[in-house]
């Protein structure tokens, strides 16, 4: 068998079954040794739905949630699970209380818009697909190619209408593509993680975290021009996605591209401020930069962020040290051998300039 | 040759993800083209033991081997200090530390 053809959940032919249903078991066997794990329960729910088991797949979402009540991607694909099960009011719930909380997600708009679509409120559906165009200029973009905006307004009839009822399975086929991609990249299985990857993408392109994932995947393969893309692709669908700048760092500096390397990272520090090995990395480009006071100072923030960290120390001294600052050199290598006494070279390193 | 430990730290990152290695407990730096690798060395999913106890250090063993290698091979590298709280090299072999018992 190499197809999945089972209920109304499935929809396609030619998908690798056998590796879903090797996932499938695998999960079930993590969740027996964790059943707590919301996010294995979470998983489960999505393989259960795309092999056609809407109950099983409603059972697991709502396991997850009662680990984690505040568990938003399950809250999702139970609603989502909610509009393809036809049970309206419960799905409108989930995606009303969802938008009070996110009133600025298109995608919330769009799909509540669908909703009312599929349930023959087609004003309300036009309030929500004008509001999905306010938050994202890509719904703009799409509802624009489907002929459902036009000139600055939400044109409906029963072709476009019918259209834009089928979109709402992307969601759960994508979410399900990026978790299976994310599965057979832990295996370093890179040419079928970027398969399920672009799948996800294709499916919902808007999906920052599925450009992302291309991205890293691209990445490990060492394919840093395509890595660049989709982690550029993932910047501009969420500009304040900071370790996007920072793996873009990671990518020019693979390259040599230290300049490029310099100005991503600075922007993922701008977005990251606490987050202490992002300033160190900064510190680095700095340093190799020969601006010492701006690497000296950036060592000193990520030490202000976490005081154990060893490197950042041992940077910071050797700067002092080639800055000729001996009692700041001196006062750094003490506080690392305080921590870790059996480190040879702070040692010498000390000794040489006491 | 030019030297650049933003470069030498990025082949490293590189060099871990791309192993069979838990990466989640190690910590790394580098300064003036020396690798400092710190933290907890432990084998990743699939890789995480299941054979005896014996052939699984050696496995280890020959992963810390091999990561070694690796690093070093990065251009610019000067040196790798591991202080890892579970093995040592004593006399050039890998060996479990007693403290991780």
């Amino acid at each position: 068998m190499d197809t999945v053809e089972t209920s109304g959940m499935s929809r396609s032919r030619g998908r690798p079954v056998k590796l879903y249903q090797q996932i499938s078991i695998e999960i079930e066997k993590e969740i027996q040794v964790h059943p707590n794990y919301a996010d294995l329960q979470n998983q489960f729910g999505l393989l259960l739905m795309v092999e056609g088991d809407p109950e099983g797949a409603e059972s697991r979402f709502s396991e997850a949630l009662s680990i984690n009540p505040r568990y938003r991607e399950a809250t999702l694909n139970l609603g989502f699970l909610y509009i393809e099960m036809k049970r309206w009011k419960e799905a409108e719930k989930i995606f009303l209380s969802e938008v009070k909380r996110h009133p600025k997600d298109g995608f919330l708009h769009h799909t509540l818009g669908v909703l009312y679509l599929r349930t023959g409120r087609p004003e309300e559906a036009s309030v929500r697909i004008r509001k999905a165009t306010e938050c994202h200029p890509y719904y703009r973009d799409y509802y624009h190619k489907k002929g459902v905006w036009r000139g600055g307004r939400v044109r409906l009839d029963e072709k476009r209408e019918k259209v834009l009822k089928k979109i709402h399975l992307d969601y759960h086929y994508a979410q399900f593509h990026n978790f299976v991609g994310l599965y057979v990249a832990k295996q370093g299985k890179s040419t079928q993680a970027v398969r399920e990857f672009r799948k996800a993408a294709k499916l919902k392109p808007d999906e920052f975290l599925f450009h992302a994932n291309l991205g890293t995947v691209y990445y490990y393969q060492g394919a840093y021009q395509k890595a660049i893309q989709e982690f550029k692709e993932a910047l501009k669908i969420d500009p304040l996605y900071g370790m996007g700048y920072a793996n873009l760092s990671y990518v020019y500096g693979l390259m040599r591209q230290t300049r490029e390397a310099l100005r991503c990272m600075e922007r993922a520090v701008r977005l990251n401020p606490r987050y202490a090995d992002l300033q160190y990395n900064l510190a680095l480009l700095y340093s190799d930069r020969r601006r010492y006071e701006k690497a000296i100072s950036m060592l000193k923030k990520a030490l202000r962020i976490n005081s154990n960290y060893l490197f950042a120390r041992i940077n910071l001294g050797v700067l002092y040290e080639e800055q000729k600052r001996w009692n700041e050199a001196r006062r750094e290598y003490r506080k690392i051998l305080q921590v870790t006494p059996d480190n040879e070279d702070v040692r010498r390193r000390l000794e040489r300039i006491s | 040759m030019l030297r650049e430990d933003f470069v030498i730290q990025s082949n490293v990152r590189r060099v871990l993800i791309r192993s069979n290695i838990d990466y989640s407990e190690l910590t790394f730096g580098t300064v003036r083209g020396v690798i400092y690798v710190q933290g907890r060395f432990k084998m990743g999913g699939a890789y995480g033991g299941g054979g005896g106890r014996e052939e699984d250090e050696e496995f280890v063993a020959k992963t810390l081997r091999s990561l070694e290698l690796k690093i070093r091979s990065i251009p610019g590298v000067v040196d790798v200090k591991f202080q890892l709280v579970n093995w040592k090299k004593e006399r050039g072999q890998w060996i479990p530390s007693k403290q991780a018992e």
